[in-house]
């Protein structure tokens, strides 16, 4: 691609109707089980998504599938303005490029136990050919924007399960990604921590983040999102602002989760 | 009770303590590599990877390293293939302790959550940056006690190699009661070397677990990377 047409793309990609992630008919079945059925999720430039729904509903694996963690069997996706699946194929030249382009944050936080907080945030950088110096002051001025820099040498043990989420945020967001995608990431956490984790990510959204959120946090997605998403037995069941999906869904399964989430909460 | 004349007896001594050094060392770097494949290749998706790596673990781990020796040294040379002395106890030293290292690897790598491997790809590492920047550390960590105690057992092993007059300590100690006629003080002697090699080595060892343990970071470059970090953190910490 020459310079002025990545510069065409870039400029494409922050227009607010940019869609950064696009996704058509995807299928995807484990075992001859098919847990995402002709699912279609179109993701806009700093526009931030909910998606909810049941356990096992296929909402884990939708996301996984937007940086290819999860091979669909059939599929087209875009992201970052990139054709990175048709068909049957994985079409996305470089696979490393697209990881990068899009952050994600796990629900056990997986950071990696041998290296300090800031180290997490190091390593990416450093594979992806940042200098050591800039590698390392990304990630203090990123520990900083997680409210982290006083624990910036502590390694994940040392930390409690709030810290090493904001770590795993400021991890993920290392390497400048169009798009950053969470996977429940409140669930292993106490009430408190939970706080802490929804707050940095309530500041990445006012900062114009664009973000794809898998979370039972329906009050923050609510607050926060501009669009939720409800999937249920591998299919889009209902899609549209919180207020219309939380507030007045139109579809009986939409309503029967919500019930049952009110009555368990 | 001591009548050797040990001084006469030093340079012998010496020249098998630095051959049982060159045994213990070359053998355990070879047994670490191919322990390390055999683990590899134990872990394998393909059966036709898996399978004879398997079987290769279970009959070197039921042999007795002393038939292994005498197999690689006189067994192979009586079909032709002549090993020096050195490669013979090399050899069999690595397929032996091969056998018991892939055991611990293999475990230690599966141990890493998968979860790991996942967050490294998700951050774009390839599968051999993966592998080498974030299972192998971690599967170090937890291999490290287990490959420890294999180190010292191999250094100890060595001295079955008096079987073939290897020339290390072993076979040094041999010679001088044989002639001396004082096998008592030699061996004793013998075996008091071997402990002064072993327990130190042990104990060092041990120290390094905890270290690893502790966190303390082994390479000068990470030791560099942590002042730098530890210097600008603080640095930022005071702007803010």
């Amino acid at each position: 691609m020459t310079d002025a047409a990545q510069e065409t793309k870039k400029m494409a990609l922050t227009e607010p109707s940019a869609a950064v992630v696009r996704i058509e008919q995807l299928s995807k079945s484990f075992d001859g089980r098919l847990v995402l059925n002709d699912v279609g999720l179109t993701v806009h430039h700093k526009e931030i998504v909910a998606i909810i729904g049941q356990s096992g509903g296929g909402k884990t694996t939708l996301l996984r599938c937007v940086n290819l963690l999860e091979r669909p069997d059939r599929a087209t996706m875009e992201v970052a303005g990139e054709v990175i699946f048709s068909g049957d194929k994985a079409v996305c030249r470089d696979l490393a490029k697209l990881r990068q382009s899009v952050g994600m944050v796990f629900q056990r936080f997986n950071l990696f136990p041998h290296l300090t907080a800031v180290e997490n945030i190091m390593l990416a950088q450093l594979r992806a050919g940042v200098s050591e110096e800039e590698a390392l002051d990304r990630a203090v001025r990123l520990l900083r924007r997680v409210g982290l820099a006083h624990r910036g040498v502590a390694y994940p043990e040392q930390l409690s399960g709030g810290e090493q989420q904001r770590v795993a945020i400021a991890r993920a967001l290392a390497l400048k990604p169009s798009v950053l995608l969470f996977d429940e990431p409140t669930s292993s956490l106490d009430p408190e921590s939970t706080g802490e984790v929804l707050r940095v990510m309530r500041e990445l959204a006012d900062d114009g983040m664009t973000m794809i959120l898998v979370t039972h946090e329906l009050p923050f997605a609510r607050d926060v999102a501009d669009r939720v998403v409800f999937v249920d037995a591998g299919r889009v069941v209902e899609e549209g602002t919180p207020a219309e999906v939380l507030g007045s869904p139109r579809e009986a399964r939409t309503k029967a989760f919500l019930a049952s989430y009110a009555a368990s909460h | 009770m001591f009548q050797v004349p040990w001084s006469d007896y030093a340079p012998a001594l010496l020249d098998g303590l630095e051959r049982t050094v060159a045994y213990t060392v070359a053998s355990f770097a070879g047994a670490v590599v191919l322990g390390l494949v055999l683990a590899l290749l134990r872990l394998s998706g393909r059966r036709i990877l898996r399978l004879p790596a398997a079987a290769y673990t279970e009959i070197f781990k039921n042999i007795p390293l002393l038939a292994i020796i005498f197999v690689t040294y006189f067994g192979l040379a009586s079909v032709g293939l002549k090993l020096g002395v050195f490669e013979a106890g090399c050899v069999s030293l690595i397929v032996f302790y091969a056998a018991y290292l892939s055991e611990i690897f293999r475990a230690a790598i599966a141990g890493v959550h998968s979860g790991q491997q996942e967050a490294a790809q998700a951050l774009g590492l390839g599968w051999i940056s993966t592998f080498v920047q974030v299972i192998l550390p971690q599967a170090f960590r937890s291999a490290l006690p287990g490959t420890n105690t294999m180190f010292v057992d191999l250094l100890k092993s060595t001295s079955l190699l008096v079987t073939i007059s290897a020339a290390e300590l072993m076979s040094e100690g041999r010679l001088i009661t044989s002639a001396t006629f004082r096998a008592l003080e030699v061996y004793l002697v013998i075996a008091a070397i071997y402990f002064a090699l072993c327990y130190p080595l042990s104990q060092g060892l041990l120290w390094l677990e905890r270290q690893i343990r502790a966190g303390v970071p082994l390479s000068p470059k990470r030791r560099r990377r942590l002042r730098a970090a530890r210097a600008l953190l603080a640095e930022k910490g005071a702007l803010a």
